[in-house]
């Protein structure tokens, strides 16, 4: 454990996601305690830009943005993590199912997954959120962790059934070993990377869409999040009328998480890909190596 | 050719669960669908709209499995009924309208950024852990989680409200009226550049990472090594070689990445205020036009499975396995 995380700090791209996560997460836990304010309540003239008082200005309604920011990111960050473990559970659950058993179950789980990965999202979760009536964030979670989940799915079928053709599952299987002990203990074990990934991926994912939503008028506008800021800011047409922090705060918080994570991602994606990981190693080595040669050639020449 | 028939049922059947998800989900709804929808709407309708309105669910006629049979019928023929803000227009004639102006966003943006994506991948796997890879792939990765509304906010606000370079809104300057003239063509090309270049960056990201880490698998492959051995010039074993079998995956995310750029697209309008289905469909959304929120699910859905089956196509052409199967 304790050498992976060695591993894992080493890698640059990893070490500032991790850092840029983690302090959205401090925002959003700690955030709200130490402001104590009401986001929804009037401070001010609406469309005030940056000042000592408020820190990032005030909406059209006359609110503190950096006030609605900080709830906000509580508010999108908990939709997000929901989200994501519940596409992280039923994935993993069918992708498992789909590889481990095969046959006719893989058949109709891998139909299935196919059938909604190829069926456009955003239209679908408009449709289900439209439907829905007034959406809170809760429910917005739960939609998008319902309709989201075939790609893991996809991804830990395919890498299960990599691992169900080596040699130590079948050493288990001759044992006798039970499936549940199989799945749990043998399997399990060695789809965690694919599965952290899937997770981050799908916390991300589920953040942009959740905004993508709020912007486009389906979530509950009484709720303060990065998205209902977004969609209030649009309705102000607060770009035309130059109120640029009303749009551009919840635009870049929104856009700084996406990147944490995806750098996040794409570290783990080195570590657990060796292919990818010698980059920097190979690099540094043709750099020493030119240092040496020109080492040499600066001693043979005089 | 098999190949091909059976993609073309699986997509017959994925638009079916599009349809019966469309069909089921008013009849979820608790209560009497149609009271609902109408005291979420409180508009005056006159009765005979509201008849109308009630045919289009189709739930008027007999029992459950007839409804659907009806239902299904109507989808088929391409009857996607009544839109309760358009009203009396269809809702294939106010999609219709706004369809074209999206393909071409989503098409013209999906072509570039796949192809500027592929061959930036190329050359960042080529000269991997050099200057131009350290550069260009953590760039991507960033623009790539970015969402589209972001990119479409700062790139107004920047082009269009700041610096007016470009304009902010509509298809074409609203003085013209269409026709095939070069001052029409030319609006056209100067009100798309902004939304059309603001989606191509939200997607170049997914391609280039993923071609750039398919070459980087194929550069470690016996083929490259043997072309290099050969005496192969460094370009040919690159494109020939290497970037022909890494960009079959890139492909294959291609027709994975549809939905979304069209997902993207509808937000990329509202933000442009461009009259594709995005624009039409904010409205339908804000005035709660639930046929008109379905329909666009089943136009979208089209549209991506035709895409996806274009891309099977292109496929079977890029890999020779298939063609003889």
């Amino acid at each position: 454990m304790f050498e992976t995380l060695k591993v894992f700090l080493r890698n640059k791209k990893a070490l500032i996601g991790l850092i840029i996560v983690l302090f959205y997460v401090a925002v959003a836990i700690f955030g709200p305690m130490l402001l104590n304010l009401d986001p929804m309540q009037r401070v001010g003239r609406p469309h005030q830009p940056p000042n000592p008082e408020e820190w990032l200005g005030t909406t059209r309604m006359g609110r503190d943005v950096f006030a609605q920011l900080i709830y906000g990111t509580r508010t999108s960050l908990a939709v997000g993590f929901f989200a994501g473990i519940i596409i992280v559970l039923i994935g993993t659950v069918l992708g498992i199912a789909a590889g481990y058993f095969g046959g006719w179950i893989d058949e109709v789980i891998s139909f299935f997954t196919n059938v909604v990965l190829v069926i456009p999202q955003l239209p679908l979760l408009l449709v289900i959120a439209a439907f829905m009536g007034q959406t809170n964030p809760a429910v917005i979670a739960i939609i998008i962790g319902m309709t989201s989940w075939a790609w893991g799915a996809r991804v830990t079928r395919s890498q299960t059934l990599t691992l169900r053709n080596r040699e130590y599952i079948l050493a288990s299987e001759l044992i006798g070993e039970r499936p549940t002990r199989m799945i749990f203990v043998e399997l399990l074990p060695n789809l965690l990377s694919i599965i952290g990934f899937n997770f981050i991926g799908s916390v991300t994912y589920t953040i942009i869409t959740q905004a993508t939503l709020e912007f486009l008028g389906l979530g509950n506008p009484m709720s303060v999040s990065w998205g209902t800021m977004l969609y209030h800011a649009q309705n102000a047409s607060a770009i035309t009328v130059g109120a640029w922090w009303e749009v551009l705060v919840p635009a870049l918080a929104v856009a700084g998480i996406g990147v944490g994570l995806s750098l996040l991602n794409f570290g783990v994606d080195e570590i657990s890909n060796p292919r990818l990981r010698t980059l920097g190693t190979v690099a540094a080595a043709i750099k020493a190596q030119k240092k040496i040669d020109q080492q040499r050639l600066a001693e043979v020449k005089p | 050719m098999n190949f091909v028939i059976r993609r073309i049922a699986f997509y017959l059947v994925a638009f079916l669960v599009a349809a019966t998800i469309n069909f089921a989900l008013p009849r979820l709804m608790p209560g009497n669908p149609i009271d609902v929808m109408f005291a979420q709407q409180n508009s005056t309708l006159t009765p005979e709209a509201r008849n109308a309105l009630i045919e289009t669910f189709g739930f008027a006629s007999g029992p459950l499995h007839q409804q659907f049979f009806d239902y299904m019928k109507s989808v088929f023929t391409g009857d996607l009924g009544y839109s309760i803000r358009f009203y009396p227009q269809k809702v294939n004639q106010v999609l219709a309208y706004a369809l074209p102006w999206t393909l071409l966003l989503a098409g013209t943006a999906t072509l570039l950024a796949f192809c500027v994506g592929s061959v930036i991948g190329t050359f960042a796997a080529w000269r991997r852990g050099g200057m131009f890879d350290a550069v260009v792939t953590p760039v991507s990765l960033a623009l790539q989680a970015t969402p589209a509304v972001v990119i479409a906010l700062t790139a107004l606000f920047i082009f269009g409200v700041a610096l007016k370079w470009l304009p902010t809104g509509y298809a074409f300057a609203p003085a013209l009226d269409p026709a095939w003239s070069f001052e029409f063509f030319g609006s056209v090309a100067l009100h798309g550049l902004m939304p059309i270049c603001s989606l191509m960056i939200v997607f170049v990201g997914g391609y280039l990472v993923t071609m750039r880490n398919n070459m980087i698998g194929q550069l470690g492959e016996d083929h490259v090594t043997m072309g290099l051995a050969k005496g192969l010039s460094d370009r040919r074993v690159q494109l020939n070689y290497a970037a022909r079998n890494a960009l079959l995956p890139s492909v294959t995310s291609l027709g994975l990445t549809l939905g979304a750029i069209l997902g993207g697209s509808l937000v990329t309008e509202v933000v442009f205020n461009y009259p594709g289905l995005g624009q039409t469909l904010y409205i339908g959304i804000v005035t709660r036009d639930y046929p008109l929120i379905q329909g666009q699910l089943l136009i979208m859905t089209f549209a991506t499975l035709l895409a996806n089956l274009a891309v099977d196509l292109l496929y079977v052409f890029l890999d020779p396995r298939l063609r003889k199967a």
